[in-house]
């Protein structure tokens, strides 16, 4: 019958249910932590991919004049292409009364919804599905940046200059649609009833085609994508406008999505090995308590098996309690940050549960590392001899005094006598000290360090705005009459300068024999001041050069082959040329672009004209900005100049915080919840050191120290403990925040600018102060709650 | 290894101690405690360890119960070479062999006084599951706490609660029962009934070694040995006294 021992191991439970509840909250505070974010990733990972690959991706975009369905026939007939399909997209502006300003609409016509075979759309509010003809259907994350309804009007204008209605019938969901927050423009769907109507062709202009082959790959695709281009389009007369090609099975969101794993699997690994310190430091604190009844319990008979089987029991106890409390609320905790980041990055959930290994995991984070880690204690615990078991009175006296630190803190003088003890104290127990320290610090390191990545995602947008010398941006549908439009700008209250830019987009030929379509090459006056380029390698524009390009980080990402001194075929306007790459610039969240002089790149253009004006004003406050952008815009209208965007840099710089911010967000999600298992960490070895200084607090009392001064004590021990952290967390915070901000910048493909936040160390000091004396009040509070006898009377 | 021996020794000594000496290593300068502690204890003998605090009788007691270990020197108890067995063996072996009484009675505080007489039961698989209930009531009758037996620790008096512990230290019937000071925390009264109990178990044919300091004491037991730094300078043995 071991009925009897185990009854001491429940008993034990119950009557000390502080403690339980303590280190129950302490083991579970692990598996939360890991199962919301490697559960959180697995989810993330798995629901986008599922959604993305059932949405039946496009491995090639043709762009072209109007085509129609026997085109789309020959195109799925096409060897090696699995699904084709024919759309009519356009971008039009449009007024709607929840904003101030006209938007940008990016419109996709459909001819047969029930049949959309490449990038396939899930309608999910609608009032009617397809959308009849004066309807629209907006893709949902229209709703993230504005709060539209079933039934309100946007007010298109066509591409004539007339205003036609277009009423909200729903709202869909479409995962390759680029959401509105990242863009600045909102997707619809309408009927091909309804495009006469808004001044469009009633005629595909877009040809989307899903390739077969899963292990597909860009070049394979590129090549494709040529046959195609010229067996199926341009041999039947169909003239192919740009060619986009994505990196087969990727998104756009590709790199933010890459970014974010990242982030998640390195704050994941790092919340395993915090709580595995934590449970470490719980079981040893634990095992500290129990010392003397392990020592009785030998001393009647009890073997060393025999009590460690019991300790281990206890253990897996808590591990069960915590597994039942971490792994339900980690599982909604997991639900709702799944379901923030569905909303940001527009995916679709249909199944918040976790696979099987992050359950696993967590289970084994409430059980096995417990137990694993109880084991050193334990044994230590049920090997210490009876008699040193039996005289130990919490705290061995012997254990302070031999080490250079107690040395030095010996050495201390004229500190009052209550701080003097509690810094001795704090190093009384180095063990503990040690795994909380480590605890703690690692968690601080991480706060400290997402504060520095947010620092350094701040750094970048200064610095971007750094970039652009102008406050608004307006782009034509085609060339433009330059001094036409410079003239109507110029005379627009408000605008002080102007400088015109003109753009095309060129293929650029690989060295394996494919072509990357549609790259912006933009032509700047060499000497412009509307731009502070941030050059990373080689030069700038000069004077003279004909041939000299300069690319962006972005383009060379996409492109390896733009290298600083490369020469580069491209085709410009159906002709040839080679270019060499003179300079590298930082990207501007804009995509891939080359740069070159203005009057070199007109030279090779068949027409003459800009595509785009940049735009100094004098004012300052971004409404007024807006509104004499506005002013412009009617302007130009007025006077039958086509635009086809408008933007002030105010606004640019939002949509780029808002992408960038997803990061910043999931950082800080993920820092608030290790900062949360550094802190239970904290408030349970004060917990535990108060409960075993129970009988010193009763001498102290005994000897006449007020409530004050044992609140004094073990608040000035807290602090030396947050302090310590404070410290070593600012130094591993250095290197962490580095790496974590080289992480990044690899993932997104921009080079962000480190910036080490003093700040947030400011910040995190005052953080951890704070929490160090919530965590010592509540059990000094306890203490000072026990009688003296009962104090001294305490085993 | 396990080496318990069958009880009895060649020379009659229940517990024979040889050149026993122990040096606790204190940082600095060793601290010698015993000295070379040379004693036999015969079935039946009720022994008293008397010494000033520093004396060296607690430690003395504590090589007797396998609880600490000597530094040099041999300690044979009913056959069993104490000085020679490991954690598990000397466990077990004290657990059957020699019942401890602590001065604070260190009894478990979280299990009643039944369960806290059960427990060594348990710990040495002592008597048939079902007889051990049986066997705590018993010894709780003998040490009149029978009406206790459900309660928990803390709700006793102090002599309660070290005659729960002479309980438990009987409940593996152990020939041996060794006292550390076991009425020093106790009144006059109260001590006065505990030293009572101890000498029905010694014509019960119990051997006990007590500790104590108390000279009022010292002179009841039958033999009382006097340690001074880590000696014995001098022993004494009394006529039992009448009515004992």
């Amino acid at each position: 019958m071991h009925a009897v021992r185990w009854k001491k191991v429940f008993r034990d439970l119950a009557s000390h249910r502080f403690r339980t509840v303590l280190v129950v909250l302490s083991i579970a505070t692990g598996i939360f932590a890991v199962g919301v974010v490697m559960g959180g990733r697995a989810i993330l990972l798995r629901e986008f991919d599922s959604e993305f690959a059932a949405s039946v991706p496009l491995n090639a975009d043709f762009y072209t004049m109007p085509f129609s369905d026997p085109i789309v026939r020959r195109a799925r007939e096409y060897p090696g292409v699995a699904e084709a399909m024919g759309r009519h997209s356009a971008s039009l502006r449009y007024r709607w009364a929840g904003a101030d300003a006209p938007r940008t609409l990016s419109l996709v016509a459909i001819k047969d919804y029930d049949d959309v075979t490449v990038q396939r759309i899930v309608p999910e509010t609608v009032r009617s599905w397809p959308p009849k003809r004066g309807e629209i259907v907006l893709e949902r994350a229209a709703l993230q940046v504005g709060k539209y309804e079933i039934g309100d009007t946007l007010e298109v204008e066509t591409r004539t200059g007339e205003k036609k209605i277009l009423t909200v019938s729903g709202f869909a969901h479409d995962i390759n649609a680029v959401p509105a927050q990242f863009v600045g423009s909102e997707t619809g769907y309408v009927s091909f009833e309804s495009l006469p109507d808004i001044g469009e062709a009633k005629s595909y202009n877009e040809l989307l085609v899903a390739m077969t082959g899963t292990s597909l790959t860009q070049r394979e695709a590129s090549l494709l994508a040529e046959n195609i281009k010229r067996d199926v389009l341009e041999e039947n007369g169909i003239t192919v406008l740009g060619v986009y090609v994505p990196k087969p099975g990727s998104h756009f969101l590709g790199d933010i999505f890459k970014a974010v794993s990242l982030l998640l699997l390195a704050l994941g690994l790092l919340s395993l090995l915090l709580s595995g310190f934590l449970v470490v430091n719980t079981v040893s604190a634990l095992m500290a308590q129990q010392i003397k009844q392990v020592g009785i319990m030998k001393a009647i008979g009890g073997r060393a098996s025999q009590v460690t089987w019991m300790y281990l029991g206890m253990v897996a106890i808590y591990g069960v309690l915590a597994v039942l409390v971490g792994v339900p609320a980690s599982a909604w905790a997991g639900q709702q940050f799944i379901e923030f980041a569905a909303g940001v990055l527009n995916f679709r959930v249909s199944s918040y549960v976790p696979p099987d290994w992050v359950t696993t995991l967590e289970v084994g984070v409430g059980l096995v590392v417990p137990l694993l880690a109880a084991i050193v204690p334990i044994r230590l615990g049920t090997r210490t001899s009876v008699v040193k078991a039996l005289t130990q009175t919490g705290v061995d006296s012997a254990a302070f005094g031999h080490g250079l630190v107690d040395r030095v803190l010996g050495l201390l003088r004229g500190l009052p006598r209550p701080v003097a003890l509690s810094l001795r104290n704090t190093f009384l127990r180095k063990g503990r000290l040690l795994l909380t320290l480590t605890t703690l610090s690692l968690a601080s390191a991480v706060v400290m360090s997402v504060f520095s990545v947010q620092a350094s995602i701040n750094q970048t947008t200064d610095d971007l705005e750094d970039w652009w010398r102008y406050e608004a941006q307006v782009r034509y549908e085609r060339q433009t009459d330059q001094a036409g439009t410079e003239r109507i700008i110029k005379g627009t209250p408000g605008v002080t300068e102007v400088e015109s830019w003109v753009g095309t987009t060129v293929t650029l030929d690989r060295p394996d024999g494919t072509t990357a379509e549609g790259l912006n090459l933009i032509g700047t006056p060499y000497d412009t001041t509307f731009i502070h380029p941030t050059m990373l390698a080689g030069r700038w524009l000069q004077v003279g050069d004909e041939d000299a390009v300069v690319v962006n980080t972005d383009a060379r990402k996409s492109e390896p082959s733009l290298d600083l001194g490369q020469r580069v075929t491209v085709e410009v306007a159906g002709e040839k040329r080679v270019l060499r790459v003179v300079g590298v610039v930082k990207g501007q969240f804009g995509g891939s672009a080359l740069y070159m002089n203005r009057e070199a790149l007109t030279v090779l253009l068949p027409e003459s004209g800009i595509t785009q004006t940049l735009i100094k004003m004098s004012f300052t406050d971004t409404a007024s900005q807006r509104r004499a952008l506005d002013e412009i815009e009617t302007r130009l209208d007025d006077a039958n100049y086509r635009v086809v965007s408008t933007r002030t840099t105010a606004q640019f710089r939002e949509q780029i915080a808002s992408e960038l911010g997803i990061l910043v967000a999931f950082l800080v999600i993920m820092a608030v919840l290790l900062a949360a298992v550094g802190v239970i960490g904290l408030t349970g070895t004060m917990t535990i050191n108060v409960i075993e200084s129970t009988r010193e607090i009763g001498v102290m009392r005994a000897i006449g120290a007020q409530h004050g001064s044992i609140y004094q004590i073990f608040i000035t021990e807290g602090l030396a403990v947050g302090f310590m952290a404070w410290l070593i967390g600012a130094a591993a915070a250095y290197p962490m925040s580095y790496g974590l901000v080289s992480l990044l910048s690899g993932a997104i493909g921009l080079p962000l600018s480190y910036h080490f936040s003093l700040t947030g160390v400011g910040s995190w000091l005052g953080i951890i102060a704070a929490i160090s004396v919530l965590a010592s009040v509540a059990p000094a509070f306890r203490a000072s709650q026990v009688s003296v006898r009962d104090a001294i009377a305490y085993e | 290894m396990s080496q318990i021996a069958t009880p009895g020794s060649s020379d009659g000594a229940l517990l024979r101690l040889r050149s026993v000496f122990k040096v606790y290593d204190t940082g600095e300068t060793p601290f010698t405690a015993l000295k070379g502690i040379d004693l036999d204890v015969h079935t039946g003998e009720f022994v008293g360890i008397i010494g000033k605090s520093g004396s060296g009788k607690t430690t003395l007691i504590n090589m007797i119960t396998g609880i600490d270990h000597p530094t040099s020197g041999e300690i044979v108890i009913d056959g069993t070479p104490v000085h020679d067995l490991g954690e598990n063996d000397l466990a077990r072996w004290r657990g059957r062999t020699i019942g401890v009484v602590f001065q604070f009675f260190q009894l478990l505080p979280t299990l009643t006084v039944r369960e806290n007489i059960l427990l060594p039961m348990d710990f040495c698989h002592m008597w048939a599951p079902r007889e051990r209930v049986d066997r705590a009531m018993d010894l709780l009758e003998q040490v009149e706490l029978a009406d206790q037996a459900n309660k928990l620790p803390a709700a006793l008096s102090g002599g309660q609660q070290q005659r729960a512990a002479i309980a438990r230290a009987l409940a593996n019937d152990p020939p041996i029962l060794a006292a550390d000071e076991p009425t020093g925390n106790l009144d006059s009264k109260t001590a006065d009934a505990v030293f009572g109990l101890f000498e029905r178990l010694v014509e019960h044919h119990k051997t006990i070694i007590m500790v104590t300091h108390d000279n009022d004491m010292a002179n009841r037991v039958r033999r009382a040995l006097h340690v001074s730094d880590g000696e014995i300078i001098e022993e004494r043995v009394h006529r039992p006294r009448a009515g004992a």
